[in-house]
């Protein structure tokens, strides 16, 4: 790209600024304000007291045992993924993703019918035993927890480092070979250090995101298990602004350091070096007996842990395990208008997800060509402006909202439009990314080409590039979609009952004990996603990956 | 070190094509190249002789042993990758020495070994680098000391030099040859290039379609290709294709188009035939000869030292070559742009099928 005039410079500044002013400033407000205002309790007493510790104890160790599982359950996948020759290895390589784009109070729902009372494996053992009442329930407390985020972030293990793994030269691993290495010689000489910073990478985000889990701790923890997230919640909602935003400073210092972390390691590993074609893969029935029994064993346990929860949520919609009885309750629900049906938060979900996902497309297409722009400050803004929303939690984001934004405005009377700003900040770094990733693909000779036959900027913006973004921006806006639609934790925090979206009405109704309506819903949920997923699939033939 | 023996190797393929039978030995201490299109079999082939890929039929003998149940890392075998696949995550040293260290060689024994190596390539300096701080030509070297430090008795390369850029390559072949004549090791070579193949090999095997088509040393090849496939891949001769109309004792003349040749060797009368003659063998008529047949000029390329000069011949292309700069120079002065050639019969080669 040539230099950029001032018109343009102004044009890829705008989603800068209202980054700035939805996201930096109100959050940078609310932690001076809070700490200073002394309503509530102040810093120092938050982080000596007793309950703050427990709480971060607590934070840091569910989400390091759920690292610890994700990488021990993704690391065998990774491995298979890239090194066994099975047949719709390209279907069940798209299908990883699918956990990525469903909503955690959906996961929620599903977990409790797999695993939780009178769920699916309570069911059976209780048949197998003969015994009338419960028996298991792992989907509750910690174990629970733990569990929930393996489902969400073994599968995200799994796509980074057989990523990984397939850029690995296969001459490399003949090389070693050669030259006398066993195959655990070359594993733990060659493989692994060349995967060290995928595997890096994918633990430092799936600690994020089990760090800041919002839905999954609040619908699973009862009340007792609680992150940090959960308490800014909880602090705020008893108007302890102090308490509040002293856990927003505590939590953003550590997530952003993270987030950090992650960028710098992803930068080195960025080597833009595609899928080798002669990568090597065995057949299943080159191996021997041992590792074949370990390898059904493992598809087996990735087919409970993975695929239960999925396929569990259909019988949630209809299996009411209070009752132990099967109804139709939950869709008769979701078409009941009223404050008590499904049917407006229903309208809610789309309308606002539909709002959120056109303006982060909006706001991406701009935010991506700032990020490959050679004007001297807007790379480096707009990857800090995307690298935000990874290291700012949605609760503190919402906290920063409402505080600052939506009380003064007016907006807290009805906060819609705030839900709506929510949900875009969400959505924008999947859609800057993928934007991103169309635009580097670009030939550059193509853009000269179009300059050179005359085209204005203008013309060849809408004529030659946007065209060729345009699977980009389609996937994009499906996975913005399919965030906006799912999320619960700013929502939660934002909306007022007539602003209630599915997934608050779920997490609701799961409390109410009302679990076909819950179910329901959360299928409802699923079907749209899948649906999203499926488009997103045809559009962009599989490189779906790279939104990450 | 080791002479080998392909005998009848085939490998199949799940879409029903196959590599092979392959039959050739590889002398002791021998350089052999296998040469080849792309997609003709080459990497396959020395891929079966690492072991990489297994055949499915057929025998594989170093100093007639038979190594096909034998894994790549027990073949005593050194090897060049194509993309060198240095392990990028060790040092320089530390890859050299990384076939001694499998081998737990005593840590003397194996600094000795690499330093050997490393003052035969001139990469001492570079020991204790970063394989991402070496150059390509580096790199190449740094490849072949690992491949030979645990001296092995059959060094497998395969098109080393590809990536790099012809004056680099060039000097990497002297240097490829050099190492190799100096420790008298066994080595197969695939490239696709005939410049490299034949600065490089004691002998060349010209393999085409999963099959061997001839063996010899580059000069043998060159004077007499066996068929029209090795002729044209060689770039050594213009074909030409005719009918038999006269037989005489040791020559026969060809009818090529309406034109006539004389070409040394036997045939049968009304027989379908081809024959090659090298560029350098066209010899070009300042006056008219009685053997002589006219062409028209399409260009004249100077090249270094000499001139290609371009001729149609009723719609085929010969390619002739002149050291005479006073009859180019005559030629382009004229406007007259037909020209006469003949060739002495013995230099031209009837090819086989």
């Amino acid at each position: 790209m040539s230099k950029i005039g001032r018109g343009t410079y102004i044009l890829l500044s705008i989603p800068i600024v209202l980054l700035s002013i939805f996201l930096v400033y109100p959050v940078l407000r609310i932690t001076i304000e809070g700490l200073l205002s002394g309503r509530g309790t102040p810093f120092l007493q938050v982080i000596s007291s007793y309950s703050t510790q427990y709480t971060m104890v607590f934070t840091t160790s569910q989400a390091t045992a759920s690292t610890v599982l994700s990488v021990l359950v993704g690391l065998p996948g990774a491995l298979l993924i890239s090194r066994l020759d099975f047949r719709g290895k390209s279907i069940v390589r798209s299908l990883i993703i699918v956990p990525f784009v469903l909503p955690p109070i959906v996961v929620v729902v599903g977990f409790m019918q797999m695993f939780g009372s009178y769920g699916i494996i309570d069911t059976s053992l209780m048949w197998l035993t003969g015994s009338s009442t419960s028996i298991l329930n792992i989907a509750d407390g910690a174990v629970g927890i733990v569990l929930a985020h393996t489902f969400y972030n073994a599968p995200l293990v799994i796509l980074l480092v057989s990523a990984s793994l397939e850029r690995l030269n296969p001459e490399i691993e003949d090389a070693a070979e050669i030259l006398g290495a066993t195959s655990n010689q070359r594993f733990f000489r060659i493989t692994l250090p060349h995967i060290v910073p995928a595997l890096s990478a994918a633990a430092i985000l799936t600690f994020l995101f089990c760090f800041m889990s919002f839905p999954i701790v609040l619908a699973l923890g009862n009340g007792v298990y609680k992150t940090i997230e959960v308490q800014i919640w909880d602090s705020f909602r008893w108007a302890d602004y102090s308490e509040a935003s002293s856990l927003v400073l505590i939590q953003i210092i550590i997530t952003m350091t993270l987030a950090i972390a992650y960028i710098r390691i992803g930068h080195g590993n960025d080597q833009d070096v595609s899928p080798t074609s002669s990568m090597r893969t065995t057949k299943f029935s080159a191996f021997q007996r041992k590792e074949k029994i370990l390898i059904l064993a493992y598809v087996v346990m990735i087919l409970i842990l993975i695929g239960g929860p999925i396929v569990a949520i259909i019988r949630a919609a209809i299996y009411n395990p209070v009752t132990r009885s099967y109804s139709f309750e939950g869709f008769a629900y979701l078409l009941t208008g009223g404050a008590s049906g499904g049917f407006n938060p229903l309208i809610n979900t789309l309308f606002y997800g539909g709002l959120a996902t056109i303006l982060s497309i909006l706001l991406g297409i701009p935010l991506a060509y700032a990020h490959r722009s050679n004007s001297r400050n807007l790379p480096t803004l707009s990857s800090v402006m995307v690298l935000l929303p990874l290291g700012i939690s949605s609760i503190s984001m919402a906290y920063g909202l409402m505080t600052v934004i939506a009380v003064p405005t007016g907006l807290n009377i009805n906060p819609w439009p705030i839900i709506v700003i929510a949900q875009t900040i969400i959505g924008l770094p999947f859609t800057t990314r993928s934007i991103e990733i169309s635009l580097r693909s670009i030939d550059p000779n193509i853009i000269d080409q179009a300059d050179s036959l005359g085209a204005t900027p203008f013309q060849r913006f809408f004529f030659v590039e946007l065209p060729l973004i345009l699977p980009g921006i389609l996937v994009g806006a499906v996975f913005a979609f399919a965030m906006a639609i799912g999320e619960m934790s700013a929502t939660l925090f934002i909306a007022l009952p007539q602003n209630y979206t599915l997934a608050i009405a779920i997490y609701d109704n799961l409390g109410v004990r009302k679990f076909v309506q819950a179910g329901a819903s959360a299928l409802l949920l699923v079907v749209i996603c899948v649906i999203a997923f499926f488009t997103m699939e045809r559009i962009s033939e599989g490189s779906t990956g790279g939104a990450l | 070190m080791v002479s080998v023996e392909l005998k009848g190797l085939v490998r199949k393929f799940a879409d029903g094509t196959h590599i092979g039978p392959i039959d050739l030995k590889i002398e002791n201490g021998e350089l052999l190249t296998l040469l080849g299109p792309s997609g003709s079999g080459k990497t396959t082939t020395l891929r079966m002789i690492a072991g990489f890929i297994e055949s499915d039929e057929g025998q594989l003998l170093f100093d007639d042993v038979d190594m096909v149940e034998i894994p790549p890392r027990d073949r005593g075998i050194g090897m060049v990758f194509q993309s060198v696949a240095l392990f990028p995550n060790m040092t320089v040293y530390q890859n050299i020495a990384f076939g001694p260290d499998m081998a737990e060689w005593k840590h003397d024994q194996t600094v000795a070994r690499v330093e050997e190596l490393a003052d035969l390539l001139g990469i001492r300096h570079l020991l204790f680098r970063k394989i991402s701080e070496i150059s390509g030509g580096e790199a190449q070297r740094v490849g072949l000391a690992r491949a030979l430090a645990k001296q092995p008795k059959l060094l497998l390369l395969d098109e080393p030099l590809s990536a790099l850029d012809p004056q680099l390559r060039e000097r990497l072949q002297t240097e490829i040859r050099r190492v190799q004549q100096k420790l008298g090791i066994t080595t197969i070579y695939v490239t696709h290039s005939q410049d490299e193949a034949f600065a490089i090999s004691d002998r060349v095997a010209i393999i085409d379609d999963g099959k061997i088509i001839q063996v010899g040393t580059p000069e043998v090849l060159y004077d007499s290709p066996v068929n029209e496939f090795v002729a044209r891949f060689l770039g050594s001769g213009n074909i030409f294709s005719g009918i038999i109309s006269e037989v005489k004792n040791e020559s026969i003349v060809v009818d090529v188009n309406g034109n006539e040749f004389r070409v040394e060797g036997t045939g049968v009368k009304g027989d379908q035939i081809k024959f090659t003659v090298k560029p350098e063998d066209i010899i070009l008529n300042k006056e008219q000869s009685e053997d002589a047949v006219l062409g028209e000029v399409l260009a004249v390329t100077p090249l270094v030292g000499l001139f290609k000069i371009t001729i149609a011949l009723n719609g085929e292309i010969i390619y002739a070559i002149t050291q005479d700069e006073d009859f180019v120079k005559q030629m382009r002065s004229n406007k007259e742009r037909k020209i006469s050639f003949f060739f002495i019969p013995r230099d031209a080669v009837i090819l086989r099928d």
